[in-house]
Formats: C-alpha cells, sequence, structure tokens
C-alpha cells in the first residue's frame, strides 16, 4: 500500500512538472476570475415557465449554468488529461528507467495501480478545483447551495478513470502514447456518444432489427461516459429520476477488466 | 548460513522475435555461483548475455527455463530486493527530479523513511561528490554525474548484494579511481558486489573471480591469477656479469629467447623442466638474477577465449 502511494505521489509530481497542467490551471482560473468578476454585476432571474409549459425555479436555472459551465470546463480538462497523462506509462516502461523500477521491492501490480491513481489523482484534483469554483462563485452570488452538483467531480473523474484505463492497457501492449491516445479519443468523443444516441433513439432511426441487436450489445460493453457525464450526472444535480445505474456498473466492469488484461500482461513482460 | 550471494541452475532464456521466427539464446544453461562476501566480474562481448543475467536475477526478465536464486532466496521472491542495489547501464530518471529528490523517491521505494532516509541521501551525495549539485534537476547533470548519481541510488538501503552494470561508464580516471575505492570498502565490510565491465583493466584490479561469458555460456570462471596465468612460459633476467657469457648456442640448448637486453623469455614443456634448466645454467656459470613465470592481461586472456569460442562455434 505504501509503495503504490509513493508512486501515486510521484505520478502527481510527474504531472504538474508538465507545462499542459499549468497552462489548464491558467485558464481556469482565468476563467473562474471572469466568473468571479461578472456575478458581482447585478443579474437577476426570472422564474416562470418554459416553452413546453412545465414551470423551472431560480434553483433549475443556477443548478443548468453550473452544469453548463463545468461540462465544458471538464470536458477540455479530460481531453488535455488523456493528451498528457498518455505517456506515463511508456516513460516508465523506458528502458533504464523500468530497470530501476523492478529493481526495488516493489511488485509490478504496485507500480502500475501506483501510476493509474497517480493520473486519476491529478485528473481529480484539477476538475475539483474546477467545479469548487463555480459552485463557489454561482453559490454565493445566487445564495442557492445546490450540494448535489459536487457530484460532477466524482462523475467526470469517474470518466476519465475509463479513459485511463484504456490508456494504460494500450502503454502497456505498446510501449507508446500515440495508440492509447487516440483509443482514448475515440471511445470520448465519438463511440461512446455514438452508442448513446443510437440506444436512445432506436426507435426512430429505420434499421433492422439485429441491428438493434448491435446497438444494445455495445451499449453493454463499450464504457458509457456520455451517459455518465450527461444523464446521470444532469439528473442528480437536477434533482431528476434516476432510472438506472447502469451505465456506473459496465463501465466500472470495464475499468476492472481493462486494469486486468493490463496487470496479467504487465506481469509477465520482459524489460 | 547461505555461502552464495548468487546461485543460477541451468539458466536459459530465449528471445523471440516479433512472429517467432528468429530467437536468440541469450542465457544457455548457465549455472553460476557466487560467494558472499567477494567482488565477481562478468565479462563478456556485447549481446553476451551479462545484462540479461543481471536482469533475470533481479525480475527484470524472467527465465524461459532453469532456476535462480539471490541470497537464498528464489528470485520470484521481490522482497529479497530490499537487501540488493543496482545500477543499470543508462540508467534514467524522471527528468523533472532534482539529484535529491531521485534518492527520495528510490529510497521510498527501497522501504527508508524520514530522518533516516535523509541522514542516508546526505551521507551518499557526500561520497558521490554531488552534494553541491543535489537541488539540480537531474536532467542538466552530465554522465559522469549521472553515473554517480546512479551508486548512490544503488547503496540506499546498505544492500547486501550490489549489481553494477558498466559503473564507471562515462566517469573520469580520478572518479573512476574513487568508484573502485568505494567499491573496496564495501566488500571490506562483508558485501557482495557482481560487476559487469567492459573495461577488463578495472575488473582486473578489484575483483576476487572473473566469469567470462559468450553468447550466453559460461566460458570460464575463476580468479584473476588463474585466468591470467601462463602455464610453462618464464621471464627470466640474468647477473650483469652473466650476459656476456650467453652464447648463441647455449640460448638454443636452453630454449632462450632474447626480449630485450635485460630479459629472455623461456617456453618448457612441463614444470618439472624448471629445476634442470636452473641447476644446468647455474653449471655454466650464469647467475640469475630474477625468475618469474609469465602471466597474460586478462584482456589477453579474453580476447583469446572469446577467438578460440568463436571458432568453436563455425
Amino acid at each position: 500500500m505504501n509503495n503504490i502511494f509513493i508512486i501515486t505521489w510521484f505520478t502527481l509530481r510527474e504531472a504538474f512538472s508538465r507545462k499542459v497542467f499549468l497552462f489548464f490551471f491558467a485558464i481556469s482560473t482565468f476563467l473562474l476570475l471572469l466568473l468571479f468578476i461578472s456575478s458581482t454585476g447585478n443579474v437577476k432571474i426570472f422564474i416562470g415557465t418554459n416553452s413546453s409549459g412545465s414551470n423551472f425555479s431560480s434553483d433549475f436555472f443556477v443548478s443548468k449554468l453550473e452544469l453548463g459551465m463545468t461540462s465544458i470546463l471538464a470536458w477540455w480538462c479530460i481531453i488535455l488529461s488523456i493528451f498528457s497523462t498518455s505517456s506515463f506509462i511508456p516513460i516508465m516502461l523506458e528502458k533504464g528507467n523500468i530497470d530501476l523500477l523492478l529493481s526495488k521491492p516493489v511488485s509490478r501490480e504496485q507500480l502500475l495501480l501506483g501510476k493509474y491513481f497517480g493520473g486519476l489523482l491529478v485528473v481529480f484534483l484539477n476538475i475539483a478545483y474546477i467545479v469548487l469554483g463555480i459552485w463557489l462563485i454561482i453559490s454565493i452570488k445566487f445564495a442557492m447551495w445546490n450540494f448535489a452538483f459536487l457530484w460532477a467531480i466524482v462523475f467526470f473523474t469517474f470518466s476519465f478513470g475509463i479513459l485511463y484505463s484504456i490508456i494504460i492497457l494500450s502503454g502497456v501492449i505498446t510501449k507508446s502514447s500515440i495508440l492509447g491516445m487516440m483509443l482514448a479519443f475515440l471511445v470520448y468523443t465519438i463511440l461512446s456518444p455514438a452508442v448513446y444516441f443510437l440506444y436512445n433513439n432506436l426507435d426512430l432511426i429505420g434499421v433492422s432489427n439485429s441491428i438493434k441487436i448491435l446497438v444494445k450489445i455495445f451499449y453493454y460493453i463499450i464504457p458509457q461516459t456520455s451517459v455518465i457525464d450527461n444523464y446521470l450526472l444532469n439528473n442528480l444535480v437536477l434533482g431528476l429520476p434516476v432510472v438506472s445505474y447502469q451505465p456506473i456498473y459496465v463501465s466500472l466492469g470495464f475499468i476492472i477488466l481493462t486494469m486486468g488484461i493490463a496487470l496479467s500482461i504487465f506481469k509477465k513482460k520482459d524489460f | 548460513m547461505i555461502d552464495n550471494a548468487v546461485e543460477t541452475y541451468l539458466l536459459n532464456k530465449i528471445y523471440f522475435s516479433s512472429f517467432g521466427k528468429k530467437k536468440v539464446n541469450a542465457l544457455n544453461e548457465l549455472n553460476l555461483s557466487v560467494k558472499k562476501g567477494t567482488i565477481f566480474g562478468l565479462l563478456g562481448p556485447n549481446g553476451a548475455g551479462k545484462t540479461t543475467l543481471i536482469k533475470i536475477l533481479l525480475g527484470i526478465t524472467f527465465p524461459t527455463s532453469g532456476t535462480a536464486s539471490i541470497l537464498g532466496e528464489d528470485i520470484s521472491n521481490f522482497h529479497v530486493k530490499q537487501l540488493v542495489g543496482y545500477l543499470p547501464e543508462n540508467h534514467k530518471y524522471p527528468a523533472y527530479l532534482t539529484g535529491e529528490s531521485v534518492l527520495y523517491f528510490f529510497g521510498r521505494l527501497s522501504g527508508l523513511a524520514g530522518v533516516q532516509l535523509k541522514k542516508r541521501s546526505e551521507e551518499l551525495l557526500n561520497l558521490v561528490k554531488l552534494s553541491e549539485w543535489k537541488k539540480t534537476k537531474v536532467k542538466n547533470y552530465s554522465k559522469g554525474m549521472m553515473q554517480r548519481l546512479g551508486l548512490a541510488q544503488a547503496l540506499l538501503n546498505d544492500p547486501e548484494l550490489l549489481f553494477l552494470d558498466e559503473p564507471t561508464d562515462g566517469v573520469d580516471p580520478i572518479g573512476r579511481k574513487e568508484i573502485r575505492d568505494i567499491l573496496i570498502e564495501l566488500k571490506n565490510r562483508g558485501k557482495t558486489i557482481f560487476l559487469n565491465s567492459h573495461l577488463l583493466s578495472e575488473v582486473e584490479l578489484i575483483t576476487d573471480r572473473v566469469g567470462i561469458l559468450n553468447k550466453g555460456k559460461l566460458l570460464r570462471e575463476g580468479n584473476v591469477k588463474e585466468l591470467t596465468e601462463r602455464k610453462e612460459e618464464y621471464k627470466i633476467r640474468f647477473g650483469d656479469e652473466s650476459i656476456n657469457l650467453l652464447n648463441p648456442e647455449m640460448l638454443a640448448r636452453f630454449s632462450l629467447i632474447k626480449i630485450n637486453d635485460d630479459y629472455y623469455s623461456l617456453r618448457l614443456n612441463s614444470g618439472e623442466e624448471v629445476n634442470k634448466i636452473i641447476d644446468g645454467l647455474r653449471a655454466e656459470g650464469i647467475s640469475i638474477k630474477e625468475f618469474v613465470q609469465q602471466k597474460n592481461t586478462l584482456e589477453d586472456m579474453f580476447i583469446s577465449l572469446i577467438k578460440e569460442s568463436e571458432l568453436e562455434q563455425k
């Protein structure tokens, strides 16, 4: 456990030594400052009905505002994190570096898990900075404290955890950062949203039954970052009912499976 | 009580190419034992299997077959590495770390912490003369500095067994001497040192035993004296007055060959002839000032052994 903690801590240091995280931190701070300055103006919330005739409250508006801002920043954070963390494993596996690490009384499982948790911690801190910043500014401004909004930290970090497990598996197999980065981008920006969209609109799209079955299979195999970051998070923050937590279970299973494969390959690999 | 710090039995390592068509026998049924408290030098040309052997012993690479142990424990037990130090060839440290933080990181992974780690790091930085540079990022270190930092890193946990792969690579002559002195000091404290080096003259200076490895096979093993002795070949120096007495007939009779004005060489079929020759020369009134069995340098022996092995394989 102690070894995992040390590797996690040094992975965090490695991440913060990279300019991309400093860049992200600077951009986040700048946007938070802008939000803070603009929130000092006289903003009024009008409560009424929307186009479908249902009521929406000021709480609803504030939560939507928080979510909208956070989604954009967290999306950027995850994209930058994929870009930056994709080299963690290839660098660790470089000749001369991995030799030293494996010569210490550290198991290979501890090494890989330390790198995984290190990457997660980096993204957790970045996202927590944005979410807490936005939440504090908006909550103070409107005197509405929606604690459910803080779920965004957990959900976005979890989404990144799914993508990072793909990056780790690919890094262990290929010792290269490019494939992992491409796969993570593919899952996050194309596959997951596409499967989510197709699954929810199966009846509207005129496709054969076999295609429908295929989409449903993919829905239960492909990690569902889109559902987690959008549907689940939205409903929790806005106080709407969550019909199923299945996407969480599927994604958790995906992480366990991917990391399990990565570990079993890493344990047998010659360096 | 375990006598050997390193033991291998029929150790094999075969590397396959990506599609499994080509295979390379990096280690070939290697049996080796290294006694505790000694300095063992493993010599061999590039690709002989020296680094592969160390990597297998440290669990960095896995053997294809055979067994190996370090400090009496099977190599699969990673906890034994608490008693082991390693300086790999071309080691790399994360560029963002300073010399001091490299030692902190690897010290923590070796099980050290707190005041003990801080004290040990400072001692070692002093020992390898890097105290002034401890706050400098390692990306700015020279090759020699990296090598010295590597040695400090390998010594952090005060290891019982130290593996060094080309430890003086890139180090200047004074630095090399300092490293040699450190290794001798460690040996005097009962530590075992397993040394891979291309610098045969250096190995010759400090090792107790030497192994010659080529294409994964251990060609010879022994102490430097045993390995470099040239059997039945002697160098003789005569008394100044006696030189005038030596004539060509006498040189031919005693199989003497003039090396230079002072020395003559003598090659015999067996050691028993030595006394006959000495008696014969004395009977001719020739005084002998020096009579020494000839020695190869380790380099001579190494080159001839590798050449022989290459010829045998052809």
